[in-house]
């Protein structure tokens, strides 16, 4: 029953933060300068055209009016369509003002299922290979407090997180793409072409894990049950992974919900130099092409996602430590 | 046998001397460590020639010099010189001014960047730790929210549709950033405001904007400063991000993001115009962050539970 109501009380919290997005990002786009408009219609439409076209789609009416009507459309289920990109995936880009093909605009849901499976499979990959650098490094650092392998998991972190991933990204595509041709980079056409974008992305999650879990395991060890483990007659090993470490990765969990964001915003930046068809390189394109309704779909389904990510983040963590309250 | 753990041992070293400034102690436990000092010396390296290599240079960042062009940097290849330490890029600009003067806009976008991010997280997570009821849920609702939108796709949202200026660009990675301070100043202000203290200046009747000000504020914020350290390396990476989407302070003056931006087109016949603005945001980040962590370790040593 505990967790039910936990459930009902987290998902209404959901929605007032998802409801509380779709207006941030709604009212933004539009307060902000810059007209949509003129972007679909091309710089040479005569003004006269642009405010036909603008009025036709609603845009000049009041804010809140707008906003009312396109609450009204996401709660059926209906983001609306691309401004700009026409259904076929073909090209995009401000298309002739006398464009008749209108209707044919892609749905934003579809364009974001089309997207998000490989954004999917990016940040995934991502997660596990972040694990594989920092659970070593952190746990280390952890069992030993102030000695080198806590100075390692220090310099190390600090240097991961100074490294710009914009950056990284083209170092390791002019190393490992172009000159050995180890890897394959740009574009998407197979798992390979998912593993140095990952990796970038790895380097980047991986300093807040490592500080994380140094700092968690670190406290765990303090704990008098630690400290009779040896007593009980439980080997090092035993005591680490068994008592140790379950206990220590109960931040990093927590640790990973928050970080969903930020993990996004490096998907962005890394689908956008490895030109990865995912839901980053979507949003950047949206963005730069001023696509209100695909930035606000974008917006609002992942937002959707964190609160959940969120959501399922405290129930396992409560599976792992049955002591944690919901 | 678990080894003892530096904090305690901090905690108990540190109880006789409780007269002297927190703040104090804090900086004095940061300079102990050997991290703090190496990111010190870097950093003020790279600080001090940001300031005055680009005034005593004969030449200037901007001016093209197309015979010199694409020089490769000291000892890495043909044609190299003394007076392009770092090479030149495709139009002949000196590379090592160049990375300079980005460093200047770096770093004074993530100063004030973070500055604003206090201001306003700080502020609204006082109000609402203070405050308590309606106002308090409300604005954490407010945090939650912005919480759970990528800060980068909120920054890039509003500046690619308006104009990348410096103080546009200042204030929407501050907007997008305040939600941390905002949920760490209502969670340490909560705890404080229900102490004796503050509830005798109540019963004085200090106004609550004096309270907030002259009482919860010197108490929770010094611990909160020090951790923004970290920050300020962060939203320069932020602001090079930007730069290199094209959405940051506009060519010709030289960031870190057009630079490598820049760069990125030479590729394979001239690697360094890309890496090297790379190589040197990330040892001035490294050296930034280095300072942080030791600062950030420092704090927790000697504030414990406190934030």
């Amino acid at each position: 029953m505990f967790v039910l109501s936990f459930l009902a009380r987290r998902l209404l919290q959901g929605f007032v933060i998802i409801f509380l997005v779709m207006f941030l990002i709604f009212t933004l786009l539009r307060v902000v300068p810059g007209d949509p408009v003129r972007l679909m219609a091309g710089g040479m439409a005569p003004e006269a055209l642009i405010e036909q076209i603008a009025t036709q789609m609603g845009l000049r009416d009041p804010i809140l009016v707008q906003f009312g009507r396109y609450a009204a459309h996401v709660v059926q289920g209906d983001f609306g369509q691309s401004f700009v990109r026409p259904a076929d995936g073909a090209a995009t880009g401000g298309a002739a003002f006398n464009d008749a093909s209108r209707s044919e605009r892609a749905e934003v849901l579809t364009l974001v299922a089309q997207t998000a499976p490989r954004t999917f499979q990016l940040a995934l990959t991502a997660i596990l290979m972040a694990l594989l650098i920092s659970l070593p490094l952190g746990v280390a650092g952890g069992l030993y407090p102030g000695r080198w392998p806590d100075r390692l998991a220090l310099y190390l972190g600090s240097i991961f997180v100074s490294l710009p991933n914009f950056w990284l990204g083209i170092v390791l595509i002019l190393l490992l793409s172009v000159k050995l041709a180890w890897l394959p980079a740009i574009g998407y056409q197979g798992f390979a072409w998912t593993i140095l974008p990952a990796f970038v992305l790895a380097i980047e999650m991986a300093p807040f894990m490592i500080r994380t879990l140094t700092v968690s395991v670190a406290q765990v060890m303090q704990e008098y049950f630690i400290a009779a483990g040896p007593v009980r007659g439980l080997s090092r090993s035993r005591v680490v992974l068994r008592h140790g470490l379950k206990n220590a990765s109960v931040p990093l969990l927590n640790l990973l919900g928050v970080q969903f964001s930020m993990l996004l915003g490096g998907v962005l930046v890394v689908e956008y130099i490895f030109d990865y068809p995912g839901l980053g390189l979507l949003t950047i394109n949206a963005v730069l092409q001023r696509d209100f309704p695909l930035i606000q779909g974008i917006a609002i389904i992942t937002s959707a996602a964190f609160v959940l990510i969120n959501i399922a983040v405290d129930l396992l963590a409560t599976t792992i430590d049955p002591r944690l309250d919901y | 046998m678990a080894s003892v753990d530096p904090a305690l041992m901090g905690k108990l070293a540190m109880a006789p001397d409780r007269g002297r400034s927190l703040t104090r102690r804090v900086w004095a436990e940061a300079f102990r460590q050997p991290e703090f000092k190496i990111g010190l010396v870097v950093f003020l390296i790279l600080f001090l020639l940001a300031c005055f290599y680009p005034e005593l240079s004969s030449i200037d960042p901007l001016k093209m010099n197309v015979r010199g062009r694409l020089l490769p940097p000291l000892f890495l290849g043909p044609n190299w010189s003394f007076t392009n330490p770092l090479g030149t890029d495709q139009l002949g600009r000196d590379m090592l001014l160049r990375c300079l003067v980005g460093l200047r806009y770096s770093f004074l976008i993530g100063v004030s960047t973070v500055i604003v991010m206090l201001l306003i997280g700080c502020t609204i997570g006082m109000v609402a730790g203070y405050k308590g009821g309606w106002i308090s849920t409300i604005l954490m609702r407010l945090t939650d929210a912005q919480l759970s939108i990528p800060m980068i796709i909120l920054a890039i949202a509003i500046l690619g549709v308006s104009r990348p200026t410096i103080p546009a660009i200042v204030l929407v990675l501050g907007l997008a950033g305040w939600p941390t301070y905002a949920r760490v100043t209502r969670s340490v202000v909560m705890a404080e405001s229900r102490k004796e203290f503050v509830r005798g200046a109540k019963v004085l009747g200090a106004s609550d904007i004096r309270i907030m000000a002259l009482l919860l504020a010197p108490l929770v914020l010094p611990p909160i400063v020090f951790v923004s350290v970290l920050d300020i390396a962060r939203m320069m990476i932020f602001e090079s991000i930007l730069g290199f989407i094209g959405l940051g302070v506009q060519p010709p003056t030289p960031t870190f993001g057009n630079l490598i931006a820049d760069g990125r087109k030479y590729l394979l016949n001239a690697w360094w115009i890309a890496t090297m603005p790379g190589i040197f945001l990330c040892v001035t980040l490294t050296s930034v962050n280095l300072m942080g962590a030791a600062l950030e370790r420092a704090r927790n040593r000697i504030f414990g539970g406190l934030a």
